[in-house]
């Protein structure tokens, strides 16, 4: 039954669930539970195949009569388990090197090309390591990393943004700097590339990168208000692009962040607590329900 | 560090301004003008910058030049590419770096404008707007 059950439940989580969840407007209300609910959902999905899988091959040892077919298809399953569980490490491990090569390569240059701004004093907000690139088109990122993280604006942002649209911008990117955001974004990129791409979803990662765009959103807001924070986003979105530049792909994260910007901020502790509360349930109940159970047959058998 | 690294742009400054590869003790005497550089330090910032990949050494009968992998606006405009490539959907991406915002499209621009009117409407103070 185990096997069943555990598969079941990766199919549910894999699919109908991130899809629905997608598409729900209550998690854009509470960004930060609505992560650790993402986060949740992704950690279950995994446990649950990778469960699936093992609790199946288990059925080698707990089942000492298994006729020759099924010897080789339970056999062919724990293989077929552990192929996933490598594919899980190693695209987390090339995501990672692949991540950090490029950003330190991209900090020394700017380190070497951007003009260097005092830490303080900034439209008031005191940023340590931003850096002014000579660029006429507005633009605003950060570099993340424990150490040497890096702000980066454009000239043109400086001189199109008001001080106070500024300031929410630079306040935006240092929470992106401050929570490590960057890692939410990597984890669920690893997830998506250790799948090949006809089970890829797309929706994890999407939602994840809206959400902590939100998250930086509420913190610009806390500092500046709403209508600096939407008019810095909607200026520097629709700027134009510089000559050869690249046509702009719809991502449909603007619209969703400038519409949330308009609306009243509110706590919304409830919902907070609520999917708090699943995404902790995610986890365990099929743990302590299912797999555990299991594995303490396994380890009687063994013993 | 910090140090090494504001010479490492004057050094840089100098690669470039020099349109030529350069030598060492070129670029020592061009900084040595107004502080307190030893050669050693300027060969030692320049091999980093090789490191880097931003300038290469060149051989020169027996000394060796250096030159810049390319024009400062040319590397800036790489740069540029890399940040509004990486907001983009392509299949290589990372989360190298976190953009404010992406590009819109001219639709989504339309939507986003008239998104803000909403804002617009409870300004206290109606301040022209620059462009």
């Amino acid at each position: 039954m185990t096997p069943v059950i555990l598969g079941l439940l990766a199919l549910l989580l894999a699919g109908p669930v991130p899809v629905l969840l997608a598409r729900a407007q209550w998690p854009h209300r509470v960004p930060r539970a609505a992560i650790v609910l993402w986060q949740a959902l992704a950690l279950a999905a995994v446990l649950a195949a990778l469960g699936a899988g093992l609790s199946l091959g288990s059925e080698l040892i707990l089942q000492p009569e298994l006729g020759p077919l099924e010897i080789a298809l339970y056999t062919l399953v724990t293989v077929l388990t552990c192929v996933v569980a490598g594919r899980l490490f190693w695209a987390t491990v090339k995501v990672a090197v692949r991540t950090r090569a490029r950003r330190r390569r991209h900090r020394e240059l700017v380190d070497l090309l951007a003009r260097h701004l005092p830490a303080t004093g900034v439209a008031g907000v005191s940023v340590p390591n931003i850096r002014v690139l000579a660029e006429r088109t507005p633009l605003a990122y950060c570099l993340p990393g424990v150490r040497g993280s890096r702000v980066v604006v454009s000239e043109g942002a400086l001189e199109r943004l008001r001080p106070e649209e500024l300031a929410g911008v630079l306040t935006h990117e240092l929470a992106h700097v401050r929570a490590r955001h960057d890692l939410v974004v990597e984890a669920f990129t690893a997830l998506r590339e250790a799948f090949p791409s006809f089970v890829r979803l797309r929706m994890p990662l999407e939602q994840n990168q809206l959400l902590i765009e939100m998250l930086a959103d509420d913190a610009a807001r806390r500092r500046v208000g709403a209508a600096p924070v939407a008019r810095a986003l909607v200026t520097l979105a629709t700027a134009s692009a510089p000559a050869g530049g690249l046509a702009a792909a719809a991502n449909g994260t603007l619209l969703p962040r400038v519409r949330r910007l308009a609306e009243p901020a509110s706590p919304h502790r409830l919902l907070s607590a609520v999917t708090y509360l699943t995404a902790a349930a995610i986890v365990t109940v099929p743990t302590v329900t299912v797999a555990l159970p299991w594995l303490i047959r396994l380890a009687d058998a063994l013993a | 560090m910090a140090r090494l690294g504001n010479l490492e742009r004057d050094v840089m400054e100098q690669v470039w301004a020099a349109g030529a590869p350069v030598t060492v003790r070129e670029v020592h005497e061009a900084l040595a003008k107004d502080r307190d550089l030893a050669y050693t330090t300027v060969m030692t910032v320049l091999d980093r910058l090789a490191k880097k990949n931003v300038v290469r050494r060149v051989r020169d009968g027996r000394a060796y030049r250096y030159e810049a992998v390319a024009t400062k606006d040319q590397m800036v405009a790489d740069l540029m590419r890399e940040v509004l490539d990486g907001a983009g959907d392509g299949a290589d991406r990372t989360a190298a770096l976190v953009r404010f915002v992406g590009q819109a499209t001219p639709e989504e621009a339309a939507a986003l404008r008239e998104a803000l009117s909403m804002f617009e409407d409870d300004e206290t103070s109606s301040r022209p707007r620059r462009g």
